[in-house]
């Protein structure tokens, strides 16, 4: 009928009209510059002056002539094989024990909530103070058991674990998810658990991390962009990506290809060589996920 | 009829909330305008705290001197200050004037960023500046034979001398070392040691392998002809001398004392004012830093002597801040209006009154020789061991190539992997120099023109 398809077009669009801010938005801010630094990436670019055609050049470089790439690139990777299983470990250890009901349980909840939602500027400048080698709280709790802590930023491996160590620090977030994911757990099947005689280690292994285990495979595909990503606390910390080039991530090198350097085609094909490293390792966690993530239903 | 009130209250809550918003986003402007009818010159700069007060002080005295121009300055904090300077001119919404580290000059200049300052000069301007000018603080502004940054601040290093530590050592601080082998010797008996054998005070030490390498006759350059000047005998000794020092008082101990080392940069708590650093290496600027929080330190300031044989006596490199126009500025000739004020091109004794505030070097000799900073200089006298090295021919600009940011990481690379004994120093020139002349050929491949 007529009537009834124009009632529907009105309904589709004014369904649009109130998504098109974000439309116009996504079209504008996100599809298009994807878009053009894909071109930009075959071309030299300074972004003033128009953009000179160069194939396959910076590509070509980057695989090829660039050291530094490779460097950073096996900082990041590194990076990412630590923390991110280190972020769930603990994420999921928190999660559960802020899952016991005790007294006073949602206070605890806040405080290990709190410093993921602390400005990463703040927290990294904090975290300057707190590791330094002579004044800093680290090594003074160190020495309480009589251990001589190391000079932590200033020294490599030691700064780029303290990169590691600080990105513990917004464990909260994930932590958050977790605890969700610990509530929607059905109680039944940890009565059914108990009547079979099963002690608390068990529950956790056969009942606990299996029915966690989508919202773990969710903060694993989210840690590994967000660790491919890693900047902010790198750049306050060292903007060259010292000492001994353990802290050069691969999106500082990106920056300084393309903001200190004013390289902006070498930097669009960094990041689109960035782009596929995290496309082909997100594409092979989901192809795990069939054997070890575990769906309701 | 009853008039609710708290609905009105909120009216015009609102109201207030709007009109605010509108007067704060569509004038454009968030620094109020104190001369509302005259053209304004938007000036960006990165001094804060007790810094941007001494520039508020010269912009005022700008904007009071003259009726047309109102420059309105704002501060760019952090290191992020490049990116929203280049963000700026691709938004067509730039500064007319900014104040940026002299590294990124050549760079800017080279892809097209900046105004050249020739075409804003008269000819007798031009002629004046390029005569008048410290040779090596002109330098660090010229790009392929143009002027594209002016100084208002430069920086030039040396050492500052704690006389009470030197003379409880034993030293007299009025005859100091003449050579950096006698100095080198005398900074070990200054050092200081806790009962768990941790440094507590640093006799000397030295760092900076680029500015240090002129010293000894050497220095990281590019020549007009392409020919590279990095992996040379003289950078190489001065590397090695700045580790082998750094090895007798262990390199673990070193990099601890430092990093404990509350060592802000313009604030009242510099570990040379604290007592922790007998002889340091530092900028001009500490000068009247010390005269203002610590004058009660008796101090000396010296060139870095050179070493003994074969040394270039006060070698430096001049660095610091450069004021730049960008090329799609909209009030260039307010911008050099208000440059020629501050760096005294057309009045260098009252322009020397402005680099007294911040204890900054003179752009030339007419302003140091000039009678209100020579009055000055009597009340700091230390300041003139800076402006005998800006004097010295050993006093260099670093090379004019547009990836010069590139070869100064490169340069601070090769010291950090050196002085924390990754690879030796031989090593580590070799790698700086093979890196570079890659990242050359990469550049000629991709069609820049060096």
């Amino acid at each position: 009928m007529p009537g009834v398809s124009r009632i529907q077009a009105k309904r589709y669009a004014v369904g649009y009209l109130f998504i098109s801010p974000w439309i116009v938005g996504f079209l504008a801010f996100t599809l298009w510059p994807f878009l053009q630094s894909v071109y930009l990436s075959f071309t030299r670019y300074n972004i003033v002056s128009p953009a000179k055609w160069v194939g396959v050049a910076n590509y070509r470089m980057l695989l090829t002539q660039d050291e530094l790439f490779w460097k950073t690139a096996w900082v990041t990777i590194k990076f990412a094989a630590i923390s991110v299983p280190l972020a769930i470990v603990i994420g999921v250890a928190l999660a559960m024990l802020l899952n016991i009901d005790i007294k006073g349980i949602t206070v605890f909840r806040t405080l290990f909530y709190l410093p993921s939602i602390v400005p990463t500027v703040a927290s990294s400048v904090l975290f300057i103070w707190l590791l330094n080698p002579n004044i800093g709280l680290f090594n003074k709790l160190l020495a309480t058991v009589g251990i001589h802590g190391p000079a932590w930023l200033k020294t490599a491996p030691w700064a780029f674990y303290s990169l590691v160590l600080m990105s513990l620090w917004g464990v909260g977030g994930s932590m958050v998810i977790y605890l969700a994911g610990l509530k929607d757990i059905p109680t039944p099947l940890y009565e059914a658990a108990t009547i079979d005689g099963a002690n608390s280690f068990r529950k956790m292994r056969h009942i606990t991390l299996p029915m966690m285990t989508p919202v773990i495979f969710f903060n694993l595909v989210m840690g590994i962009i967000g660790s491919f990503q890693y900047f902010t606390q790198a750049f306050v910390i060292s903007p060259t990506g010292g000492p001994q080039d353990s802290t050069y991530f691969y999106s500082l090198y990106l920056y300084n290809r393309a903001w200190k350097y004013l390289d902006m085609g070498y930097a669009s094909a960094m990041a689109w060589m960035l782009f596929l490293i995290i496309i082909v390792l997100t594409t092979a966690v989901f192809r795990t996920q069939k054997r070890w993530v575990h769906y309701e239903g | 009829m009853t008039i609710d009130t708290s609905r009105w209250k909120r009216l015009l809550l609102w109201t207030a909330a709007l009109v605010l918003t509108v007067v704060v986003f569509a004038n454009g402007y968030s620094t109020p305008r104190q001369y509302p009818q005259r053209k304004v010159v938007r000036f960006w700069h990165r001094w804060q705290g007790d810094w941007e007060k001494q520039v508020k002080k010269i912009v005022d005295a700008f904007n009071q001197s003259q009726a047309e121009y109102e420059v309105v300055p704002v501060s760019i904090p952090g290191d992020g200050a490049d990116a929203k300077f280049i963000l700026g001119v691709i938004g067509g919404d730039p500064p007319d004037l900014m104040s940026m580290g002299s590294g990124a000059v050549p760079n800017l200049a080279a892809n097209g960023f900046l105004a050249s300052l020739d075409d804003l000069m008269t000819p007798d301007e031009k002629t004046r500046f390029l005569k008048d000018s410290y040779p090596s603080i002109r330098d660090v502004g010229m790009y392929k034979g143009k002027c594209y940054g002016v100084t208002i601040g430069a920086d030039l290093m040396a050492l500052y001398v704690n006389c009470k530590q030197l003379r409880e050592a034993g030293f007299d601080p009025d005859h100091f070392p003449q050579t950096l082998e006698e100095l080198e010797d005398m900074g070990m008996k200054l050092n200081q040691w806790d009962a768990n054998h941790n440094l507590t005070r640093l006799g000397f030490l030295m760092s900076d392998l680029g500015y240090v390498s002129h010293s000894f006759g050497g220095g990281f350059n590019v020549k007009d002809d392409g020919t590279l000047e990095l992996n040379t005998p003289q950078n190489l000794r001065a590397l090695t001398t700045i580790v082998d020092y750094r090895k007798k008082v262990g390199l673990d101990n070193v990099l601890r004392f430092q990093a404990g080392l509350n060592n802000i940069e313009g604030a009242a708590s510099w570990s040379f004012m604290r007592g922790d650093l007998t002889v340091t290496y530092d900028g001009q600027w500490r000068v009247e830093e010390l005269r203002k929080f610590k004058p009660d330190l008796e101090y000396r300031v010296y060139p870095l002597p050179a070493p003994k044989d074969g040394g270039t006596p006060r070698g430096g490199q001049v660095g610091g801040n450069y004021m730049i126009v960008p090329v799609s500025a909209k009030q260039k000739s307010g911008a050099w209006e208000f440059l020629k004020f501050w760096t005294g091109l057309d009045n260098p004794d009252r322009a020397a009154t402005f680099y007294n505030m911040g204890g900054w070097l003179p752009y030339s000799p007419s302003v140091a020789n000039s009678p209100t900073f020579q009055k000055w200089l009597k009340g700091d006298p230390q300041f003139q061991a800076f402006l005998d090295i800006l004097a010295s021919p050993n006093c260099k600009a670093p090379p004019p190539i547009a990836n010069y940011q590139f070869l100064a990481d490169l340069i601070g690379r090769a010291e950090d992997q050196a002085t924390q004994g990754a690879i030796s120093p031989k090593q580590a020139l070799e790698e700086l120099e093979s890196k570079f002349k890659e990242e050359r050929a990469k550049r000629r491949e991709l069609g820049y023109d060096e």
